[in-house]
């Protein structure tokens, strides 16, 4: 049945394509829901004990490279993100021409495979290759159905990441040429000097850090969140983004546990001053799709930072965070497209008012800014707590300045708020919310609502995972 | 029922007023909305007294709701805790809150937003009741930060003015600074005692061999205190209370007097038993001189102020400064008293407020004012029995609580003495001239207002008695030993009954004439003040005069002693300039360029080797019959080595 995992995809992705053109919208929609639904029987005959249920198992494929495709908690988590993110993607597309568009729907089938991909390799290999596949349908979907001046910006998204790819790549080589083979287990096998280690970590370091990303190497994204078209922005914000972090606890600190002393505190370091940095330059944005873009960023850097304090209780938390940025990261970028539908624009100066006219839309799109800044109740609350706790405990300096983000996150996704919604009315007429976006909007509200008052559906299910992770580590390399 | 059923239930009655009234009470008639909105608090509100009566002199109850999340080493409960102190807590949320409950359906009845608003209202009372009634910081941190939300809701309520809007973000802002500060408190108790919870960090501070460095005692509290300083508007994080003023007055009562802003108060007698420790004495002092700076400094400002709301919106600055000082000399159960009595009072005052801006058409001018005493007698009388027990005249209910705190001042620190006995005639001073300069001389509104001067309906005036009683009678709670045969003191036998830690002792003064004399001083000035504020503005009717024609220091207080402007400079100016500036050169120019140009150098290296690819058969001739020759020569050279 895991199959299904794959062959779904694939089969929407090409079948859709001569699927009648007034189908394509349900058909898309169809086609994902029942991928979640096999996202969901796995997770169901999923016994919870935290191991890797490998269901593709075959060590000697083709010269070191193995058939090994599996899952644990982890990855049936980001699995299920995946799965639900998509249908919802597509929903929120409902009124855009694009939805009826058989290549977009079709591309964003391949992403999903390739999501899928990276989410339940265990072979170094096949992560790299379904690493790379995710970029080609998200290029694609920016370039054909992005904004007029999207080539550049994409031009360097693409280079960029490319470019980090082939620095995992090349690290990757560098483990097998000493491994038995590019499962997971024997890469893990692989002792290295502490000096190995660290430029060998480096390597993916580059791609992860670019992909999620962390200050310095972030430039690419605001300009090619704002030029991609809706659906592109949310798959990479919501999920694609998330490969990162998540392959930072599968595969980066778990496969070079001697290069943590050595990268530990600069990763660290830099993340921080992402959160911070990011949402400094969020505050003063006068396009509301780029204040978005660099809080977004500065979330994922505090679970970035979160991550590589390598503390189990921080892990969790980043976990629920992940979970939570994914959901209102989507939401935040269909309330921002749902104010460019009507008015045209989404430069801040020219809106305001719109509480007035769309009480609705108001309402929903304030309990998402709420969730934004993490409020209780929402699930991002717990997974800032805990996050934030692992970093105070690691160093307090740097959990204060993490920590600024409570603060400084309030400024900006206010200040988008209010100069949008609030203040005299500027238009003549704003519909209210079309149904399709009423029930993203609500299926994202309540989701981060129920995740916030019992996060333990998140953290039970993760949590033996982790710590089968976590413990890997800390005996070095498996031995 | 069991305490530990009617527990759930006080908490959950707000929340399913909320949630009626956000899901359908657009389709409610008004006097519905406002009827299960108040009908919740009422209900809730026997249910704490019952609660109460059963607690009062038991063993305090703990209830298990679920537990939220378990990680490796501690879990986080949503578990409710009822002793005294949370109760009496409960009881001032509920009670006060359903009184304003009741004021609102009078006040705002011609507002469109009327279901919002007591659906905010209602979300309000139950994050309170979590703050309050949660068996653990981590509840409390629940709560402070709902609060905080249904604050911003509710400041920002009449948001198409532009100017509300702002300063709600302002108050979020402003907590969220103080809530960073109490939560990295919360990470280092988690650090050290491995829980959240009140109980078991009380049992293991009062353990015997318990050890805790005094950095980290000292580093526990002071962000505690942090935190406070933001939600009960502490200098400097104090600004933010006078701009809440722009939500509608029923919640200045609610929220910015009676009950939000005496959370900061309440996490620090919670937490007495840290705040006993011996490391926390740096922070305790911080805490006094810190309250009565703010007391002084927000009195001074409240003098020159001529809007009615911002005189009590700085008051209510004053007075928990105030607290802050009791609670830095270790005077737990006199600040709770004051808590007490100041909710009853302030709340009438806001309300009294509430109801002359009313009558006033929405005006908050008090020039603008003037006379009222005939027109709207309920509102008159009410609101003089809200300023007499403000300003500390014998019998009424603050001038006992205010008493104890300033008597605890002079058994300790006699400088602290005299600073608390200046703020309290300047509170006296101030709120007499808010009075005088209301209700008394002649009206100088328009004739259009002066036509429409009228009482409010009984939903208003009702409330407004019950707590002008309250006002009076509220004293009786902890009388002093002077009067009767040995006081009632019944407040103080009630926090030490089970409020667990070492800093709960009886708070009496220890010397009946000493207690006399104090409170005859303190009563006296209070009554001098009124009647020299009385000449001043009613025999020789002198009017506020507008702000740009006064000078010197009546100019800084009306300028509010340029605390906005210096913030502006020293904090947002900054970071503004950070966030255009970094984005522009920073970001703009050179991290970006530094990536593009990147791109062009390898592009450049690329051109310079194109040029070498001609095409052209010769050129490669060429080349190949120099490689032949640099071949001849190194292989020359290597041999004859």
């Amino acid at each position: 049945m895991e199959l299904l995992l794959f062959i779904l995809p694939v089969f929407f992705a090409l079948s859709v394509l001569i699927v009648p053109k007034k189908g394509v919208r349900a058909y898309g929609i169809i086609g994902s829901l029942a991928v979640l639904g096999v996202v969901i029987a796995c997770m169901m005959q999923y016994s919870n004990d935290g191991t890797v249920h490998l269901f593709a198992d075959k060590k000697d494929w083709l010269s070191g490279i193995t058939l090994s495709f599996g899952y644990d908690g982890i990855s049936l988590l980001m699995l299920l993100l995946t799965a639900v993110l998509v249908p919802l993607v597509l929903v929120s597309n409902f009124k855009n021409e694009l939805a009826e568009n058989r290549l977009f729907t079709s591309m964003v089938f391949f992403m999903q495979l390739g999501l899928i991909g990276v989410f339940i390799s265990m072979d170094g290999l096949w992560f790299y290759v379904f690493w790379e596949i995710t970029l080609i349908p998200i290029f694609l979907i920016s370039w054909w159905f992005g904004a007029p001046e999207r080539k550049a910006a994409l031009m360097k998204f693409f280079i960029y990441t490319f470019v980090g790819s082939l620095a995992m790549l090349a690290a990757l080589i560098g483990i097998k040429v000493n491994a038995a083979s590019f499962y997971i287990e024997d890469l893990k096998a692989v002792v290295f000097t502490s000096k190995a280690a660290c430029w060998l970590a480096l390597g993916f370091f580059l791609a992860f850090a670019i992909k999620i990303p962390i200050f310095p190497f972030h430039t690419w994204q605001p300009d090619t969140y704002t030029k991609s078209p809706m659906a592109g922005t949310m798959l990479l914000s919501g999920i694609m983004l998330k490969m990162a972090l998540y392959g930072m606890i599968r595969w980066m600190i778990p496969l070079f546990p001697e290069a943590m002393a050595c990268i530990q505190y600069p990763i660290i370091v830099l993340a921080t001053i992402g959160v911070v940095y990011a949402a400094v330059i969020a505050i003063k944005q006068k396009d509301m799709k780029r204040v978005f873009a660099f809080a977004s960023m500065s979330h994922v850097g505090l679970i970035a930072a979160a991550i590589m304090t390598w503390d189990f209780d921080a892990l969790s938390g980043s976990m629920v965070q992940i979970i939570n940025h994914g959901l209102v990261a989507v939401g935040l970028f269909l309330a921002v497209e749902i104010i460019e539908r009507r008015t045209a624009t989404r430069n801040l100066a020219d809106l305001g008012g719109f509480a007035k006219q769309a009480p609705k839309f108001a309402f929903w799109f304030a309990v998402l800014a709420f969730a934004s800044v993490s409020v209780p109740l929402t699930s991002g609350f717990i997974g800032e707590f805990l996050m934030l706790k692992g970093l105070v405990q690691f160093d307090m300096i740097i959990g204060i300045i993490a920590g600024t983000t409570l603060i400084l996150g309030a400024v900006y996704t206010f200040r988008a708020y209010q100069l949008s919604m609030y203040g005299p009315v500027t238009r003549d007429q704003f519909a209210d919310l079309h149904w399709s976006e009423l029930i993203v909007l609500a299926i994202i509200v309540i989701a981060v609502v129920i995740l916030g008052i019992y996060p333990a559906a998140i953290t039970d299910f993760v949590n033996p995972s982790l710590k089968i992770v976590l413990e890997t580590v800390s005996t070095p390399s498996g031995l | 029922m069991s305490v530990s059923q009617i527990l759930p239930l006080i908490l959950l009655l707000p929340l399913i007023g909320a949630f009626i009234n956000g899901t359908i009470g657009k389709s409610l008639s008004k006097v519905v909305v406002g009827t299960i909105a108040t009908g919740v608090m009422a209900i809730s509100f026997v249910l704490a007294v019952m609660a109460f009566m059963s607690v009062q002199h038991g063993e305090p109850v703990t209830v298990q709701l679920f537990t939220m999340i378990k990680t490796s080493g501690f879990s986080l409960n949503a578990r409710l805790f009822a002793d005294n102190l949370s109760l009496w807590m409960t009881l001032i949320v509920t009670g006060v809150g359903t009184l304003i409950h009741l004021f609102s359906m009078g006040y705002m009845k011609h507002d469109a937003g009327y279901y919002k608003f007591f659906t905010y209202l209602n979300l309000f009372i139950f994050a309170m009741l979590t703050l309050v009634l949660g068996s653990n910081y981590f509840m409390l941190f629940f709560g402070w930060e709902g609060v905080g939300i249904c604050s911003y809701l509710l400041i920002g309520f009449w948001y198409q003015d532009f100017k509300n809007t702002l300063a709600a973000r302002k108050a979020f802002i402003m907590n969220r600074i103080g809530d960073l500060g109490l939560l990295i408190g919360l990470f280092l108790i988690l650090g050290k005692f491995g829980t959240l919870e009140y109980v078991e960090v009380a049992k293991a501070v009062m353990m015997e061999g318990f050890e805790i460095s005094e950095y980290l005692i000292f580093g526990i509290t002071i962000c505690l205190f942090i935190g406070a300083t933001g939600k009960s508007a502490q200098i400097p994080l104090f600004t933010w209370l006078p701009d809440a003023m722009a939500g509608p007055t029923p919640v200045s009562a609610l929220i910015h007097a009676a009950t939000m802003v005496t959370a900061g108060i309440f996490l620090t007698v919670r937490s007495n038993f840290l705040f006993e420790l011996d490391g926390a004495h740096l922070t305790k002092d911080i805490m006094l001189y810190v309250g009565l700076a703010t007391s002084i400094i927000a009195a001074i400002i409240a003098m020159r102020q001529n809007d009615i709301k911002k005189v009590l919106a700085y008051s209510t600055v004053s007075q928990l400064g105030m607290l802050f000082v009791a609670l830095g000399m270790g005077a737990y159960t006199a600040a709770m008293f004051h808590v007490t009595t100041h909710a009853f009072f302030k709340a009438l005052l806001f309300l009294g407020s509430g109801s002359v801006i009313h009558a006033m058409s929405d005006e908050q001018d008090i020039r603008k004012m003037g006379g009222l005493r005939k027109k709207i007698p309920i509102t008159h009388f009410t609101f003089l029995i809200g300023t007499l027990a403000i300003s500390g005249i014998p019998l009424l209910s603050g001038f006992y609580s205010k008493d104890e705190i300033i008597g605890h001042a002079f058994e300790s620190h006699k400088f602290v003495y005299f600073a608390l006995m200046f703020s309290s005639a300047l509170t006296a001073i101030y709120m007499f001239r808010l009075y005088f300069v209301t209700f008394f001389g002649t009206f100088r509104g328009t004739h259009e207002q002066e036509h429409h001067l009228h009482e409010g309906p009984a939903s208003m005036t009702l409330p407004l008695i019950i707590l002008a009683v309250l006002s009076i009678f509220g004293g009786l709670l902890n009388l002093p030993g002077v009067f009767l045969h040995s006081g009632t003191h019944w407040l103080s036998h009630h926090y030490a009954f089970n409020v667990t830690g070492p800093g709960m002792e009886l708070g009496e003064h220890g010397d009946p004439n000493t207690t006399l004399m104090l409170m005859a001083a303190a009563g006296a000035m209070a009554v001098i003040i009124s009647i020299i504020t009385y000449i001043v503005y009613v025999k020789r009717n002198s009017v506020p005069v507008a702000d740009d024609q006064l000078k010197g220091l009546e100019k800084a207080s009306a300028m509010k002693l340029y605390f906005d402007e210096i913030y502006d400079f020293l904090f947002v100016k900054p970071v503004l300039w950070l966030s255009e500036k970094g984005a522009h050169y920073f970001e703009g120019a050179f991290l970006h360029r530094g990536v593009v140009g990147l791109g062009k150098a390898i592009g450049k290296s690329g051109d310079i080797v194109r040029k070498i690819q001609t095409g052209r058969t010769d050129n490669y001739i060429l080349w190949m019959v120099f490689g032949i020759i640099g071949l001849i020569v190194y292989y020359i050279i290597y041999y004859k080595n």
